[in-house]
């Protein structure tokens, strides 16, 4: 016991010391302002904090800090070591030099750092912290991304979105034009094949549900057609809903046959649509996830190869040359 | 006679040596008088490196031995037939021809080419050292292979082990002055070149299994470069299992290579999608699932340590018993492998697997958990699924805290192949491994460490000093080392006063090279005397060079700390060991040792083995002239005593415990450690000297023994000059120390 006290005593008289040398170095200051009361909580405070033992998590993190800073301090390079080693005295008679390599001159791949010790410390297997570690990495730059999209400028944002929407506004529109060109072209194309058999609901110039299918509509404007179905499916869904009380409309009760369906107003033919749109359509996609200058740009393209009509200036030209048309672009037609 | 011209043939043949042919004739002379035996043998008329497949064939076929002209067994020519079905035999010819054109050869051929048994053979056919007095050796890197090999081939030649086929490993020569071929471990060559520097006994050195880079192959590899410019006569081949043999063609000056396809099947190769989050459990649910939905083939598990294994081993076999009842699974057999385990139940690992629990119903099947012991070192046939979680134990050194540890690390993919390849050797298999692709070709390294680079140098630079070899700085291995860990040697070497100041071998060096141990434990061995307890320290030396002598089973941890606290010393474990070796040597405990053994929780084949290197090291003691004594056991220093002759070699390792806690710091290395929790010692010490620092998830001293301040000023002033101490509570404590002992001094001077 005895010999484990004057550590303690020791460390006192140490730091006593210490604060007399501050006083030196610093004229009389602190210890004209540190009144005994002070003086004495300082004291008490320093003690605890010698005499508190350490948590094990704190010793643990002491112990790995001090093992990691002495394996990545090179003994050659250390000044206090480097001078006194002998081992590295009698290497130097030995004609080594301090940063090169051990053996044949001519042995190109020889170490000069001795191989790293990794602790490990739980059962991952191989692989496992470097997927961690790029999780958290791509998570950090994500989120520095977005910090970074957040400062930038709000005003070129904000310009950013309108001219964004302005642009989806104007796809909308060229959809449409598309649209009615392509079904005016097929009515011509009826018309002129088959006579003319409609013409009383030809004059009324009704907008009807596609019964073609989905896929074979142009891409170009396929969103806008199956934008208007889903529109209509919900519509049609939420009455029938209203309607039935207690049944989902596509319930098929076994019960029923087909009459009673008939009479129910409940052919399956209604849902076909609703099928249609729910298929996958990759094509759709693709054209979709293009930013919306890019797809005015390509049904503009459309509209004048095939109808000889300039979405800017709002004409059908006469012929191909599309004589009077200053140019593809928007700005072109400033 | 054909034999008088044999030394004129050699002079014609271009590819000899002219300096060399005189001494062949003194030789041949010698061999006249005691080789006339063999004169009428089918190999008297064979040209020394001019021979071929076909005369070497013929004169196996007998009917005389052609190596002691006795008549060949049946079971010789058995053995013969399946001797030539071995890959190797097919490239005899090619073999000898490329042997013939070359000082140095390098081989390479797979597991199962057979060229461990047969290369060194088709040397002794061609190269005839029995005509010049020479023998054939052929190194590996372990006792048992040695040994187990050295059998083997003594069969095959229709000879008795110890006569013309013999081994050498520590602490055992079975040789003879008939013996041309010897297996030995490549630490034993290294061994007996500190003595022969040309290794002149031997006309052909085969290094075999040089891929396993151990410290003594290395180290030899070196020695052989040198050597084989001072000798040409002498041939070299080393052989090597993997296809990693450019870089021992490079480093042999561009020598020629042989390489020869194995018996190996394709294996398949499976990763995992994801990273897994606990190897274990996942290597568990992988060898439960390929017993439920693989067909029949034994599989291989490789895991890292006993502890692991056999957890491992009785988790399997509980899930398997509740697949047997449930779903009607085959029954499975777990066998665990690892280097400590007994003999006897390593050997049961070659047990066949379980037949079938009733006629026509699923197939049995064996599994068998272990280290990479299973890799390279033993062959175990029937294996169809490897399931590798790409973990081993390896030992690793820092020579910046000085710390030589076993630390749980990723394999190299050259590792990661040889596991796979060894689903291969009966029929095509499958190989699991627990992480994904990516990883085996991002995180693995290509090959393992060699040993040189991870281990502590001190006793290699007292070895290669021995060697004659004084530039240790340009010595040219095909690995140098960092030259910290090589600094760190010279200045342990030195601080043991084993090297002056200038490098050169003191007295003292020179005695301790003599001793195969390391150089703190042989200097602690030679200065025991000065402590009047030699008899005591050679024990404990033994002791700690053999294996863990406590053991502590899982399921009897109390009965077995009980009977330790029988034999502990309050002043520390090395005082225990002691207390143990003395009872075990006593008179109750070797009238049954075994039982005696059992009784008390103690590994007998480790005490055995510590007895049989105790036997070893007094030779080599008495040889010596060191005195072996002993304080009387009643005088009051007994003990003192061997704590002081403890400081005189591990004054390096050496701990004192911090102001509060129970945390000690090491000495100079300033790091913080804990004592293992198998140590009697109490807490109370306030310094101790600890002969390994481990690390594990925190880091141990293990193996402590309480000494004082004093002694350490005293025996080990060089080491304990307080001017080279960084600043600190230890260098404070010594300085309280040295004053304690300077102001008693002047008070008995006053006086």
């Amino acid at each position: 016991m005895a010999a484990q006290d004057p550590p303690t005593n020791n460390g006192a008289e140490e730091e006593e010391e210490d604060y007399m040398n501050m006083v030196i170095a610093e004229p009389s200051k602190p210890r004209e302002k540190e009144t005994y009361t002070q003086r004495r909580l300082r004291k008490e405070r320093e003690a605890e904090a010698r005499g508190r033992v350490k948590s094990k998590a704190e010793r643990a993190a002491d112990e790995a800090a001090a093992r990691e800073a002495a394996l990545s301090a090179s003994l050659l390079t250390d000044p206090e070591n480097a001078s006194k080693n002998k081992g590295l005295a009698m290497m130097a008679k030995m004609g080594f030099k301090p940063g090169s390599a051990l053996g044949s001159k001519d042995n190109v791949g020889a170490r000069t750092e001795p191989i790293s010790i990794n602790m490990k410390e739980d059962r991952g297997g191989i692989g496992l912290d470097t997927e961690k570690k790029r999780k958290f990495r791509e998570e950090v730059e994500k989120e520095a991304k977005r910090v970074k999209a957040e400062e930038g400028d709000y005003r070129e944002r904000v310009r950013r979105e309108r001219e964004e929407a302005r642009l989806e506004g104007m796809v909308g529109a060229a959809m449409r034009v598309a649209e009615r060109m392509n079904g005016e072209r097929e009515e011509q194309a009826a018309l002129d094949a088959g006579e003319d058999l409609d013409e009383t609901t030809d004059g009324t110039k009704k907008r009807k549900i596609s019964v073609k299918p989905l896929k074979q509509i142009n891409v170009l404007w396929r969103g806008l057609i199956r934008r208007r179905e889903e529109k209509e499916r919900d519509r049609r869904m939420r009455h029938d809903l209203q309607q039935s009380l207690s049944r989902l409309p596509t319930y098929d009760d076994p019960d029923e046959d087909s009459d009673d369906k008939r009479a129910l107003g409940k052919e399956a033919a209604r849902y076909t649509v609703v099928e249609d749109l729910e298929e996958e359509d990759p094509e759709l996609d693709e054209f979709n996830a293009l930013d919306p200058a890019q797809r005015l740009q390509k049904l503009v393209e459309h509209l004048r190869q095939e109808y000889n009509y300039c979405f800017w200036c709002k004409y059908t030209y006469p012929d191909k040359e599309m004589d009077g048309c200053p140019g593809l672009t928007e700005e072109d037609h400033d | 006679m054909s034999r008088a011209k044999r030394p004129r043939t050699d002079d014609l043949d271009p590819s000899q040596n002219p300096y060399l042919a005189h001494m062949y004739e003194d030789q041949q002379d010698g061999s006249y008088s005691n080789g006339n035996g063999a004169a009428s043998t089918p190999l008297s008329n064979f040209k020394r490196h001019e021979t071929t497949a076909l005369q070497a064939h013929a004169a196996e076929d007998g009917p005389n031995n052609p190596f002691n002209n006795t008549p060949l067994s049946s079971r010789y020519f058995n053995i013969l037939k399946t001797r030539r079905d071995l890959p190797v035999h097919k490239q005899r010819q090619e073999f000898l021809d490329m042997f013939h054109s070359t000082q140095i050869l390098v081989f390479v051929g797979e597991t199962g080419s057979g060229k461990t048994t047969q290369i060194p053979q088709f040397v002794l056919f061609d190269d005839l050292p029995h005509f010049n007095g020479k023998l054939v050796a052929c190194t590996q890197p372990r006792r048992v292979a040695a040994m187990s090999v050295a059998q083997r081939v003594a069969n095959e030649m229709d000879v008795k082990l110890g006569e013309e086929v013999g081994y050498s490993i520590r602490f055992e020569d079975v040789t003879g002055p008939k013996t041309i071929l010897k297996y030995m471990t490549d630490g034993m060559l290294l061994r007996e070149a500190m003595h022969d520097h040309n290794l002149t006994r031997y006309s052909c050195i085969i290094l075999d299994e040089a891929h396993e880079r151990t410290l003594a192959t290395d180290i030899l590899m070196g020695l052989l470069k040198e050597v084989a410019i001072r000798r040409p006569d002498l041939k070299i081949v080393i052989m090597s299992a993997t296809l990693d043999a450019q870089k021992f063609q490079r480093y042999f000056n561009d020598a020629p290579l042989l390489a020869v396809p194995g018996r190996t099947h394709p294996v398949e190769i499976f990763y995992t999608p994801e990273p897994e989050r606990d190897y274990v459990e996942a290597a568990l649910r992988t060898v439960l699932q390929i017993h439920a939905t693989e067909p029949e083939g034994d599989i291989l598990l490789f895991l890292t340590g006993e502890e692991e294994i056999e957890d491992a081993c009785r988790k399997i076999a509980l899930e398997a018993d509740e697949m047997i009842r449930e779903a009607d699974a085959g029954p499975l057999k777990v066998y665990p492998l690892y280097g400590t385990l007994p003999p006897a139940q390593q050997q049961r690992i070659f047990e066949p697997a379980p037949p079938p629990s009733r006629p026509g119903g699923r197939p049995g099947r064996k599994v068998i958990v272990g280290t990479n012991i299973a890799e390279t070192s033993l062959t175990i046939d029937g294996i169809v699924y490897v399931v590798d979680p790409g973990f081993s134990k390896q030992k690793v050194y820092n020579p910046r805290i000085r710390v030589e540890s076993l630390l749980v690390s990723p394999i190299s993919k050259a590792s990661a192949q040889q596991r796979a390849g060894r689903a291969g050797r009966t029929r095509p298999g499958k190989c699991f491994r627990l992480y994904t692709e990516a990883a085996f070709k991002k995180e693995l390294i290509e090959q393992t460490y060699p040993e040189i680079l991870r281990s502590n140098l001190s006793s290699t630079v007292l070895e290669l000093k021995k060697l004659g070899i004084d530039d240790l700085v340009h010595f040219d291995l095909m690995d140098p080392p960092a030259p910290e860990t090589l600094m760190r040697a010279l200045e342990e070497l030195n601080y043991l006063a084993c090297l002056d100041d200038d490098g050169n071998l003191t007295a003292l060096g020179k005695l301790a090279s003599e001793f195969p141990l390391d150089p703190a434990l042989a200097v602690m061995l030679i200065s025991s005397p000065e402590f009047y307890c030699s008899n005591e320290i050679l024990s404990l030396t033994a002791l700690l060079s053999v294996p863990q002598i406590f053991v502590r089973p899982a399921n009897a941890k109390k009965r077995a700390d009980e009977m330790k606290a029988l034999f502990a010393h309050q002043d520390g474990d090395h005082l225990t060991m002691l207390n143990v070796y003395h009872a075990f040597k006593g008179a109750a405990a070797q009238s049954d040792p075994k039982r005696w053994c059992h009784e008390h929780f103690l590994s007998l084949r480790a005490l055995q083995s510590a007895d049989n290197v105790r036997q070893q090291l007094k030779r080599i003691m008495e040889k010596s002239e060191l005195e072996l004594i002993s304080t009387d056991f009643n005088d009051k220093n007994y003990y003192t005593n061997i704590r002081r002759a403890l400081v005189a070699g591990f004054f390096m390792q050496v701990a004192k415990k911090e102001g509060t806690g129970k945390t000690y710091k090491t000495v100079k290395d300033d790091q913080s450690v804990l004592l293992h929790p198998s140590t009697v010692l109490g807490v109370d010490s306030e310094w101790v000297v600890y002969n390994e620092f481990v690390l594990t998830t925190k880091n141990y001293v293990r193996t402590v023994t309480s000494v004082k301040p004093e002694w350490l000023l005293d025996i080990a002033p060089t080491y304990y000059d307080l001017s080279t101490f960084p600043k600190g509570e230890i260098k404070t404590a010594l300085q309280r120390t040295l004053d304690k002992i300077k102001r008693r001094q002047a008070m008995k001077g006053g006086r």
